[in-house]
């Protein structure tokens, strides 16, 4: 038995450290109120960046997906350089590999070797959400450290109840420095695409209804010679963007919990699920779906675009239209790809379903670990992204570098639009600002009105913006501890039927009429219970 | 008396051949060191982490803080609504490659063997052990690429009147190209002790076989293979060892729900169950299932072997 698997292995070796570093840790009994460099008395003042300190903060976190292949490290990029001086704080960042941050995270906890701060989505990547992280020792009730050491914070949340709301748990604890979307234009950022070009060649309107999505597929098939008409991302998870109900919209679904009449809903279980999958199967059928749709990432998407193979899509308005826009060009100089509405059943109704975030979005929210002996320091170093200073480096960057004011407005310079070592716009904005990702500030939308250089761009937000999503959408709400990891554990077991269920009667795998079964398996692992818990959760959000 | 002194003189003599011998080897004694220490703090030592499988374990009230819940974890995951389907897929691919995988290097070993021309010979070997030394990420790129609906061996399939899609999207073909490329990549390295095995054969009952009329046919299946029997029978104990690890790295790379039906096995399950949800009490009971199913397999082939041609491992 010399060869274990890696996986126990590494577990339980993680577990053995955690245990040491427990046993050594004992002694010193976290106290925050005692910690930090300034006196107590300092506490609601508001503090004066740079902070004086000779300690260091660590600091987790994943690094922003754009920076790929462009900088390694936290340390090397000029945003998180300047970080540092701007609010005199030295950090010591470990990150996360990209798109393997929870994996890590899950290591790092076991490690029991904590930082600092923790830069994750607890509210939705957490399995038990953020009050099971409280309780489970990992995190800090932040109440009173916001109440002492985050005066900017505390300010905008107490002019913003609506967002103040969104922000902390049932129980009213605050558990992170929240990313927060500073206007409704930053909401909406995604939705179907298409080729304008092929349109007007073909004499095709902007297709509207699902009727007209098959013909003009079919159109793009037949005489454009598209061998993969529509496509999709498909990873992480298969149609990784139809979550906010791309196409399923039109049948009355989502992918996802949403309420109606009062009531939560699971859209997968729903009958327009079946009617959804009906579509997309004869679809595939006949050949205008991607016929490799289970094993599309983002590279295999990117290549069946721009050799024009795909002609219609569903994909953001920065990362999406603006990455591929050029790609597609590439090939072929008159390409040109626009966004265009959610499809409806009729013409002329408003789409039920569209994403749409609400302010505070999840992700890029940063925690204090429960055992961090500096608390007070993390705060007043975390509160810097909410004062008017930090908004404008957060957004902005520095002046003179990374921005010009132009009449009392801040322009991006060449430097980051038009980058002279040919880094995209996307790329190039990553290394001094964190406007076009996410983090512990506010996001100023001057910065989406220049992030969206193309026209077809910004109109994108304005077309995707016409939804009735609002009225549908769960506010985030929060488990309590017991009853998320039950529902995390429910839910592991219906994501996986949904997902495998989707897949195999689009592609033909098993009979349209399956779908009933299935229903049928996610009501036997319980998938009642998880719509109570989200029932509950959300009566309780609606009290607080 | 009499034998008391004796006895203790036999003690003495005992004590002292000890020490004599220790002082003796202790540069021998010495490299022992290292391998216990490994052992020992590698193997050993986490063992005592496996009883979190019996508790609801968070790393911040250490093992020893956390409250023991029984065998709730063992029950969750047998009555888990996927155990038998995961079950059965990792029992099906381990058997298949039980079957199909673990004979193909003996069979390449022979065949090395019985060819004359060094230079093919060693060409031969290097181009196989190749594929071995190959990132596994980087090979599972390249099956994903040559499965495509777009990919090599659809397009040559497409001649023969396949239909052309995707060949990871089709569950019947999941457990074939999974036993296929693993053959592929590890042949040449597995192949190597055989060679060595073979290496070491008394070449004079060749030439004796030889002289009696032994054709080459005969000479492999009377004197080569009985030759090598033993290595085959300790490396297949072996094997039934690691008969439920069945890699998780290759699947969770290959896989897609569309294929969960054949492809999905226990450490799949548990990267995606336990690694995901944070539950460390969960992936450890399954672990120790693991490691038990796999103590009996092996127990009972090292059995069986011993019975049946006296090989065995003890």
């Amino acid at each position: 038995m010399t060869k274990k698997s890696k996986l126990i292995s590494v577990l339980l070796s993680a577990t053995m450290m955690s245990s040491f570093a427990i046993a050594c840790s004992k002694q010193d009994a976290p106290a925050p109120s005692n910690s930090g460099s300034s006196s107590p008395q300092s506490g609601a003042t508001a503090t004066t960046y740079p902070i004086k300190t000779d300690k260091t903060l660590t600091y987790w976190g994943e690094l922003p997906g754009n920076l790929t292949g462009v900088k390694s490290s936290h340390q090397d990029t000029p945003f998180f350089q300047e970080w540092q001086k701007k609010t005199g704080v030295p950090i010591k960042f470990t990150s996360a590999p990209t798109n393997q941050a929870k994996e890590a995270l899950n290591v790092m906890l076991a490690s029991g070797d904590l930082p600092d701060m923790i830069e994750f989505d607890f509210l939705n990547g957490f399995p038990g959400g953020p009050e099971k992280a409280i309780k489970d020792g990992y995190i800090l009730k932040l109440n009173d450290v916001i109440d002492k050491y985050a005066p900017n914070l505390k300010k905008y949340l107490k002019e913003h109840p609506e967002v103040d709301k969104m922000v902390k748990t049932d129980n009213g604890s605050y558990y992170a420095f929240p990313f927060i979307r500073g206007d409704a234009d930053l909401m909406v950022y995604q939705g179907p695409i298409v080729r304008k070009d092929w349109l007007d060649e073909l004499g095709l309107p902007v297709p509207q209804t699902v009727d007209d999505w098959t013909a003009m597929l079919k159109a793009f098939k037949e005489k454009k010679g598209a061998a993969a008409a529509f496509s999709v991302n498909s990873k992480p998870r298969v149609f990784n963007d139809f979550d906010n109900g791309a196409f399923s919209g039109a049948f009355g679904v989502t992918r996802k919990f949403y309420q109606e009449n009062g009531q939560i809903k699971f859209g997968p279980a729903e009958k327009g699920y079946k009617d959804f999958l009906a579509l997309f199967r004869s679809w595939y059928a006949d050949g205008l779906l991607d016929k490799n749709i289970a094993t599309i990432d983002t590279k295999a998407m990117d290549s069946t675009l721009a050799t024009g193979a795909t002609g219609a899509t569903v994909g953001n308005a920065g990362g999406g239209i603006g990455r591929w826009q050029p790609l597609v060009q590439e090939k072929d100089p008159k390409a040109q790809l626009i966004a265009v509405p959610y499809p409806v059943l009729k013409k002329g109704d408003t789409p039920k379903f569209g994403q749409l975030d609400q302010p505070y979005s999840p992700g890029g929210m940063v925690a204090i670990t429960a055992k961090s002996k500096n608390v007070e320091l993390a705060a007043r170093m975390l509160d810097y992204g909410y004062s008017e200073e930090g908004h404008m480096y957060f957004n902005f960057g520095t002046e003179g570098v990374s921005y010009k004011m132009e009449n009392g407005y801040p322009k991006y310079t060449d430097l980051l639009m038009k980058n002279p070592d040919k880094l995209a716009p996307a790329q190039a904005m990553s290394l001094y600002v964190r406007a076009n990702y996410n983090g512990p500030f506010v996001q100023d939308k001057r910065y989406i009105e220049q992030y969206l250089a193309l026209p077809t761009q910004r109109d994108a937000i304005k077309i995707w913006q016409k939804t009735d999503m609002a009225k549908y959408q769960l506010p985030p709400i929060t488990p309590t501890p017991e009853e998320s990891s039950e529902y995390a554990k429910i839910m592991t077991d219906v994501n996986t039927l949904v997902d495998e269920m989707t897949l195999k009667i689009i592609l033909g795998a098993e009979p349209l009429d399956s779908f009933d079964k299935y229903v049928e398996k996610m009501k036997s692992v319980k998938l009642d219970r998880a719509i109570e818990i989200q029932k509950a959760a959300l009566d309780r959000y609606n009290k607080r | 008396m009499e034998a008391t002194r004796a006895a203790a003189s036999r003690q003495n003599t005992f004590a002292k051949r000890v020490v004599r011998d220790f002082l003796l080897n202790k540069y021998l004694y010495l490299m022992m060191v290292p391998v216990l220490a490994y052992y020992g703090i590698f193997h050993y030592t986490p063992m005592y982490g496996a009883i979190i499988a019996f508790k609801d374990y968070t790393p911040m009230k250490g093992i020893t803080g956390s409250e023991w819940v029984g065998l709730e974890h063992f029950k969750a995951f047998m009555g888990s609504y996927y155990f038998w389907r995961i079950l059965k897929n990792t029992v099906i691919i381990s058997l298949y490659s039980l079957c199909f995988e673990f004979p193909m290097p003996i069979i390449l070993a022979l065949l090395i063997n019985e060819v004359r021309h060094q230079l093919f010979k060693r060409a031969v070997q290097t181009i196989t052990y190749m594929p071995y030394f190959v990132s596994l990420v980087v090979i599972c790129g390249m099956i994903v690429d040559f499965t495509n609906s777009d990919g090599v061996i659809n397009t040559l399939l497409t001649y023969f009147g396949y239909d052309g899609k995707s060949m990871l999207q089709k569950q019947e073909l999941f457990r074939s190209i999974y036993i296929i490329s693993e053959i592929w990549q590890k042949i040449g390295w597995e192949s190597i002790i055989y060679i060595a095995a073979l290496m070491g054969i008394d070449q004079e009952q060749f030439e004796a076989a030889r002289i009696d009329g032994a054709s080459r046919w005969k000479q492999m299946i009377h004197i080569t293979l009985p030759g090598i029997l033993p290595t085959i029978t300790i490396l297949f104990i072996l094997r039934m060892g690691n008969m439920l690890n069945v890699g998780f790295e290759k699947i969770i790379l290959l896989y897609n729900p569309a294929i969960y039906d054949t492809a999905d096995v226990i450490s799949s399950f548990v990267y995606r169950k336990g690694l995901l949800e944070l539950s460390w009490s969960y992936s450890s009971a399954v672990g120790i299932f693991n490691s038990i199913v796999n103590l009996c397999l092996l127990i009972s082939a090292n059995y069986i072997s011993r019975k049946v041609n006296e090989n065995s491992l003890w």
